[in-house]
């Protein structure tokens, strides 16, 4: 065995004023040099041991500890978290709270400058670690012009100047689109291969995890399993039940059966021809009729955008030309780069912001005409994070919140909140504190208390982000139920597949321009175009397209499978 | 949305030293609380507003602009009210509390436009690296310049945030008084509660770069004194003493005036 970086042993913490243990009996060994992926389901205890590398658990967050943390021979017990910040480096999810200064290559500076590293020294580090990560032409911004993607290589690049020999990230890339995530993937590939450094980082998708050496699953603050990433992968059913989602092609395969599960798209498509399957072009050919039905629309349009133009005060053009139709009952989704515009796009939508050029219609009415008080009754909106809008002590009173202003008597509302919480699956919760729920359980609340003024139409910005993979699906089924039952649904997304499982249309926005539309299959059959606008369909669909077909999931691959 | 005040641009003023900037700020205040004749002020306010226009920072001065114009009105009227003179004008007004007033008014006005003369033309670190060269221990200055820092981060929650409440149905614009602050719970709550996640993280962020490991620290922004800083320092320090030297000739005073 090579030698250790971090050795645990027998790890429990219980976070002050609570009861349950966050960490419960967590031994693992890590050697030096190795890149490690922790997964699980939210408050699996992942950040929680994330925090125990470097001291920030027990020194920074305070609770009851037992067992060991040793790193590099030093039991993080018995020193502070800045004497081991030397040692031990770790990069946060969110990218605007970890950065300090008004300029890049100060912000690399700061962690040097605390352990008074000679200035010419600190000057070299700053001009190798920026251009470690490519940012050497940012030095004189400020950090906070950057965008999500450049922030968070800046606090990687900030991290390594303390010349760290173990790096923690705990979820880096989870509000990322996928060209950042991309470009956070390559570096972590960059520093896996130098061996003077151990990766650990806490990740939620699994196509990421590929390129780790071993996986840790946790669960309920126990170490379920840990092995190389080929064992644990092919664990379809394990990752399912952790809230960990699986691959697709694996999945694919052991759902037909097949012994030997690949799961690279690669792989997957040697398997494929190895095993003599077919693709039935007939069935192929009843899916896609099937979608062209739905796809057909005779009545008007719920959502007109002509000519859409928006500029922002600073005179940065958000949107130029939008032109786009969205009808009554369809689910749609917005997809684009950070920054590219298609929050921006969705406020228009009801009238949060209004076009500086150009005419958004709802309903065939001008949503300059009407305003979003108006607008806001037909055309819910669900922010991003619960935390920017949840403000009262109840879940009831946060849910009826909407309905009162809108003066809906209070019999109504009663029935109204019962309805939003029970479309949400949170019945029962009236009397909670919306505070003490989980990020997900909060997310219910906020599309609930929007659900409430019973809009035609929901808009969900980002409705994934931030939750686990069972999560992730929970909400997204219960948004398709609502779709079923007559809401029309537009969401933003940065989530791939959940664009290609759930979306019927979908918009691909760049520099504020729709790139490409179409049903989501149509548009997923364009790799080189998503490309383009720097997204990348999930590893099963670009698997089956390799194969000629465009399959959004593995269950609609299966119903079209014949064997010989 | 940005409300930094810090102007990226490169002037006389942005070239000077920090310490000479702090300096300069603090010769104004001095200069300025001497009189109570507003005739006495109008130099010094040639003075700061030249100044203001070396560092092309009118920019921010017209940002505030309604603040600015409040703060004018209210100082104009309100001050006449703590003194009083022989002259009498109109309801509470003489002309030597008018005048006073106004020299009072003068004085907020320009210590805000000598204040922002310093901010649109120094980096946050530089302020904070001057304060410390000139006495202040590291931590009060981090101190200070994290909460600069944490402006822009608030403004923008305040943003986001009451869109997600005005697309509720929240309407901010209507109701009286007492209505429209009961409307503000909703968007005060969430800034208060996501600013303190906020900052739990950047409480770990911090001691995980090793803030406060060691006693001593290095600076890797230099700060050094130049000619031009020490051409500065000693027409204004040369100013201020004239100033001096006038109001203890008794210069510069209104007669007649009582001050409450």
């Amino acid at each position: 065995m090579s030698e250790l970086a971090v050795s645990i042993k027998d790890l429990k913490f219980r976070y002050r004023g609570e009861k349950k243990l966050a960490l419960d009996g967590i031994s693992l060994d890590i050697s030096k040099g190795e890149f490690l992926v922790i997964m699980g389901a939210s408050e699996a205890g992942k950040s929680t041991l994330a925090a125990c590398f470097n001291g920030l658990i027990p020194h920074y967050t305070r609770g009851a500890i037992k067992g060991d943390v040793i790193v590099q021979g030093t039991n993080t017990a018995d020193s502070s978290v800045p004497e081991l910040a030397e040692n031990v480096g770790i990069v946060f999810q969110d990218f605007e709270a970890q950065l300090f200064s008004t300029n890049v290559e100060l912000e690399v500076a700061f962690g040097p400058e605390n352990f008074a590293v000679p200035r010419e020294e600190i000057g070299r580090r700053i001009e190798e670690n920026l251009k470690y990560v490519g940012l050497e032409e940012y030095r004189n911004r400020a950090p906070f012009t950057l965008s999500g993607g450049q922030k968070q290589k800046l606090a990687i690049a900030s991290v390594l100047a303390m010349k760290p020999t173990i790096l923690v990230m705990d979820e880096p890339t989870t509000d990322l689109d996928p060209i950042s995530k991309q470009g956070i993937f390559d570096i972590t590939n960059q520093l896996r291969k130098r061996d003077d450094i151990t990766l650990i980082a806490v990740e939620h998708e699994t196509e990421e995890a590929l390129n780790a050496d071993r996986i840790a699953l946790i669960k309920d603050g126990k170490l379920v399993q840990v092995g190389r990433i080929e064992e644990i992968l092919k664990e379809v059913e394990l990752l399912e039940e952790l809230g960990v989602m699986p691959l697709g092609i694996p999945k694919f395969f052991k759902s037909m059966g097949y012994p030997d599960l690949p799961l690279t798209p690669d792989e997957g498509i040697k398997t494929f021809h190895k095993t003599g399957w077919n693709i039935s072009e007939e069935k192929y050919t009843q899916l896609l009729d099937k979608e062209k039905l739905v796809a057909q629309h005779d009545d008007q349009p719920i959502f007109q955008c002509r000519g859409l133009e928006h500029t922002y005060p600073n005179g940065v053009k958000a949107l130029t030309g939008i032109d786009l139709d969205i009808y009554k009952g369809e689910i749609v989704a917005i997809v684009g780069q950070n920054g590219s515009g298609k929050t921006t796009l969705a406020k228009h939508l009801n009238a949060l912001l209004l076009p500086t050029k150009g005419d958004v219609l709802v309903d065939g009415l001008h949503t300059k005409e009407q305003g979003v008080f108006k607008i806001g009754q037909k055309v819910g909106f669900v922010f991003q994070n619960p935390d920017h809008q949840i403000f009262s002590e109840l879940v009831y009173d946060e849910i009826a919140f909407g309905p009162r202003l809108r003066g809906v008597p209070e019999e109504e509302v009663d029935k109204r909140v019962k309805e939003a919480l029970e479309a949400v699956g949170l019945t029962g919760f009236e009397k909670e504190d919306p505070f003490s729920l989980t990020k997900s359980g909060r997310q219910r609340v906020a599309v609930a208390s929007v659900l409430a003024v019973q809009p035609d139409v929901l808009i969900l910005d980002e409705p994934t982000t931030g939750l686990d993979y069972k999560e992730q699906r929970s909400m997204m089924d219960m948004v398709r139920r609502l779709n079923d039952q007559g809401s029309t649904i537009i969401f933003v997304t940065h989530h791939m597949w959940v664009v290609a499982e759930y979306a019927q249309k979908v918009f691909v926005i760049k520099d504020g321009q729709i790139l490409l539309n179409g049903t989501t299959r149509e548009v997923f059959a364009q790799e080189e175009i998503l490309k383009a606008s720097y997204l990348r369909p999930p590893h099963f669909v670009h698997f089956s397209n390799q194969l000629g077909k465009t399959f959004l999931s593995p269950d609609e691959m299966i119903s079209c499978i014949e064997r010989k | 949305m940005n409300i930094d005040f810090y102007l990226d641009i490169d002037t006389v003023i942005h070239r000077l030293d920090g310490r000479t900037k702090i300096l300069l700020f603090l010769f104004s205040f001095l200069a300025l609380v001497l009189f109570e004749d507003p005739l006495y002020i109008l130099p010094i306010a040639l003075l700061i507003l030249l100044q203001n226009a070396l560092a092309r920072a009118w920019v921010n001065i017209w940002r505030i602009r309604i603040l600015l114009l409040i703060l004018t009105v209210s100082s104009v009227i309100m001050w006449n009210l703590f003194a009083s003179g022989e002259t009498h004008l109109f309801w509470f007004v003489d002309l030597e509390s008018l005048q006073y007033s106004l020299a009072r008014t003068m004085l907020i006005l320009l210590m805000i436009i000598s204040g922002m003369n310093l901010l649109s033309t120094t980096r946050n670190e530089e302020l904070v690296l001057a304060m410390i060269k000139l006495g202040l221990p590291y931590r009060v200055g981090f101190a200070i310049s994290t909460s600069l820092r944490m402006v822009p981060t608030i403004s923008s929650s305040i943003y986001i945030i009451s869109q997600a409440q005005r697309s509720r149905g929240l309407d901010l614009e209507s109701g009286s008084i007492l209505e429209r602050i009961k409307k503000y719970i909703p968007l005060l709550i969430p800034v208060f509660i996501s600013t303190i996640r906020g900052t739990n993280v950047f409480g770990m962020a911090l001691e995980s770069k090793g803030f406060g490991a060691r006693e001593d620290r290095t600076f890797y922004l230099k700060m050094e004194m130049a000619k031009r800083d020490f051409v500065t320092l000693a027409f204004s320090g040369a100013v201020v003493i004239f100033c001096l030297y006038i109001n203890f000739l008794d210069y510069g005073n209104i007669a007649g005036l009582t001050k409450f």
